[in-house]
């Protein structure tokens, strides 16, 4: 089967839409409802890899909430997962938003939903910026290792200064530079701004977002009655 | 002023609750001129770079007096958009001149800003693409290019508004011999398609013969020369224009002592095969290659970060990797505290300072230095950390010709008690701190030799043929 490639709109909107619903909708129902989805999505996407991982992350979770359940002095761990696991569904599909599609794509996609492009060019900044994180990261990491600066539980507070004082120091570099090459190739420019990669609804972009708005619209009415 | 591109009239600018700055700058380039803008680093270059495209004063606050003038109009009057559709920007860092992550996505970038639809953004591109031979690079990850080829993209990316006038900030900064070479080719075809190019760099061997009109910046004030020859003249330091020419003494004075490190019939993926290589102390060995030739492979293997897939990597010790960088080695809160992390000596590192001459920053935080005192600072870490083997990574890539000389002088202190592994592109520095050559051509060991006088032409031979493989790969193309 061809893997699709969804608009990256309907990745942005189940985003929003479904972390939100918690307020409205049983915790329980939800949780299965986009635990199932999500799997369904991403299998879609020929993402199998990552089905796999979303799987263990969240029964580990699971698992580890119904372990400590029973115990009344850890049983604050296992809220702590439960609460944690509800979230995994929307990491993942999340995680697909940021690793398979470019920063244009999403650019054109946050723009064809009328948000102010000020708020377009940040979101897309910090959404790109995960990947270069955990590229510095890594840089980080190892340079520490060839410097001899070991992470230690014994100084939790000064190992982690080691990590996030040069990421911070980098991250204001980063941003000084990124914006100069948005201005230089006039991000600002006052005209309606076109889109290479703009691509219109497909029949299964429309089909999926439908199935997402039943099962959310299920869950409410079910809760009402 | 007529018939001028860009006019610059007692222009002035001084950064906020600073003195630093450009002053009184005056200078006029006219359609088709290739200008060189050179000076020591902080001399102004990048500031006037910055006045040129708008960044200032758009996104640094400071005083500006005087005028700037581009075809005529004033620049006071115009947007930043406007600006930059006519002037395109080539930044240094490779890194910087990115705004997406895809070649082909950076490529239409501008034209989709500037509401192209989308058939003529497909036009250009294919226009585009022919002319800078992009045709394997387009929709590819720009992290996953070669230098020479993000250099490419970057130079494709910024002509897309088929602008007048183009501004380059240090190009050769990341660039073997050959890319640069190429680049220069580039540039001349640029200007005779009657582009209006301003190249700021401290190496200019890539430009010979081209340059229009040199502008010397020298502590914010502007000196200009009416091409190469009188620039020549000048007393400045331009023995850059012909490298080859380069009149330095041998430096090697020791003897081979101790081994410290080796490689034996190392191979790596497809990167690097049949590798053999001894290093010692009391040696500066420097590694030479066109980019992606696997120097940067061969410095990790030593470090313990990848393991080979065949053969033995063998060292006394971890050894210590100054990265180009030093913003990801930077842990401190201070200088003598960065040093403590590597040496609890505190006799000892007052020496080091002292000797570096960062005792007066003692107290600052190490983000808080220039990027010359943050070299310095990783050359005091590598003097004091007993290590048997030291690891540079391009080490003067955007240094002027006298900072590249005091690091090289710093480079040769470390041999006393370690052996020296340098990764280079850059010849002078080479001539300055080489006691060994070694040449790495497509994932192997071409030559391995000792530098002197003798052996000055197998030098200058494997820059040529740096530069012939880039000549060759382009007529594949």
């Amino acid at each position: 089967m061809k893997a699709l490639k969804f608009n990256p709109v309907v990745l942005i909107l189940i985003n929003i839409i479904a972390p939100s619903m918690y307020i409205l909708i049983n915790g329980k129902y939800l949780m299965t409802y986009l635990l199932i989805f999500s799997v369904g999505m991403m299998f879609l996407m020929g993402r199998y890899k990552r089905i796999i991982a979303l799987l263990a992350v969240f029964f580990g979770m699971i698992g580890i909430h119904y372990l400590t359940m029973g115990s009344d002095k850890l049983k604050w761990i296992g809220l702590f997962f439960i609460i944690m696991a509800q979230s995994v569904p929307c990491f993942a599909l999340a995680s697909v938003l940021i690793s398979k599609y470019t920063s244009a794509e999403l650019l054109s996609a946050l723009e064809s939903l009328r948000i102010p492009r000020i708020l377009v060019v940040a979101v897309t900044i910090t959404i790109k910026y995960i990947p270069t994180f955990r590229r510095e990261f890594g840089y980080i990491k190892e340079s520490m290792r060839l410097r001899g600066i070991r992470f230690t539980m014994k100084k939790p507070l000064r190992s982690f200064r080691y990590f996030i004082v040069p990421q911070l120091f980098r991250c204001a570099a980063l941003a000084e530079e990124i914006t100069s090459a948005g201005l230089v190739k006039g991000i600002d420019a006052p005209c309606r701004r076109t889109s290479f990669y703009q691509e219109r609804m497909r029949w299964y972009d429309i089909a999926v977002m439908i199935i997402f708005m039943t099962g959310i619209i299920g869950g409410l009415v079910w809760k009402a009655t | 002023m007529e018939g001028n591109m860009i006019h610059s009239d007692h222009l002035t600018f001084t950064y906020k609750d600073s003195k630093e700055g450009i002053y009184d700058v005056n200078f006029t380039v006219k359609p088709g001129e290739l200008v060189l803008l050179t000076g020591d680093s902080g001399c102004g270059k990048s500031t006037l770079l910055k006045c040129l495209n708008g960044l200032i004063p758009e996104t640094v606050e400071g005083d500006m007096s005087g005028d700037l003038y581009l075809e005529e109009e004033r620049y006071s009057g115009m947007k930043m958009t406007d600006l930059n559709k006519k002037i395109g920007s080539v930044f240094q860092n490779p890194r910087s001149q990115f705004f997406t992550d895809n070649t082909t996505a950076e490529l239409v970038f501008p034209m989709e800003n500037y509401g192209f639809s989308k058939e003529r953004m497909e036009e250009t591109l294919q226009k585009l693409s022919k002319e800078f031979q992009l045709d394997g690079l387009l929709n590819r990850d720009v992290f996953s290019l070669s230098s020479g080829e993000r250099q490419m993209i970057a130079l494709a990316s910024s002509v897309t508004m088929q602008q007048k006038v183009l501004l380059f900030d240090e190009p050769s900064a990341n660039l073997d011999y050959g890319n640069a070479i190429r680049l220069g080719k580039i540039i001349q075809k640029l200007k005779n398609r009657g582009y209006s190019i301003i190249v700021a760099d401290h190496r200019f061997y890539y430009l010979n013969g081209i340059i229009d009109k040199v502008l010397f910046m020298e502590n914010g004030k502007m000196s200009v020369y009416d091409g190469e020859e009188s620039f020549q003249k000048s007393g400045y330091n331009t023995r850059s224009f012909d490298i080859f020419s380069l009149t330095i003494p041998f430096v090697f004075e020791g003897k081979e002592e101790e081994k410290i490190a080796s490689l034996e019939q190392v191979f790596y993926k497809d990167i690097l095969r049949d590798i053999n290589l001894e290093l010692y102390r009391g040696e500066i060995t420097v590694l030479v290659g066109a980019n992606g030739a696997g120097k940067t492979t061969l410095a990790k293997l030593l470090c313990e970060s990848i393991k080979p897939d065949r053969g033995k990597v063998r060292s006394v010790g971890l050894p210590f990797f100054i990265m180009q960088d030093p913003d990801y080695q930077l842990f401190g809160t201070s200088v003598i505290n960065e040093l403590t992390l590597v040496k609890n000596d505190p006799e000892q590192i007052k020496g080091v300072i002292e000797k570096m001459g960062l005792y007066p920053y003692r107290n600052s935080h190490p983000f808080d230095l220039s990027g010359g005192q943050k070299q310095r600072l990783q050359i005091c870490m590598a003097l004091l950390c007993d290590r048997p083997l030291i690891l540079f990574d391009e080490p003067t890539s955007g240094l002027d010709i006298g900072s590249m000389q005091r690091v090289a002088g710093q480079i040769k202190e470390l041999k006393h008690n370690s052996g020296v592994l340098v990764i280079s592109h850059d010849y002078e520095f080479i001539r300055n701190v080489a006691d060994r050559v070694v040449y790495l051509k497509e994932g192997r060991i071409e030559k391995d030799f000792r530098s002197a006088r003798e052996t000055l032409a197998d030098l200058n031979k494997i820059f040529i043929d740096m530069q012939e493989e880039k000549n060759y790969e382009k007529n594949e193309d």
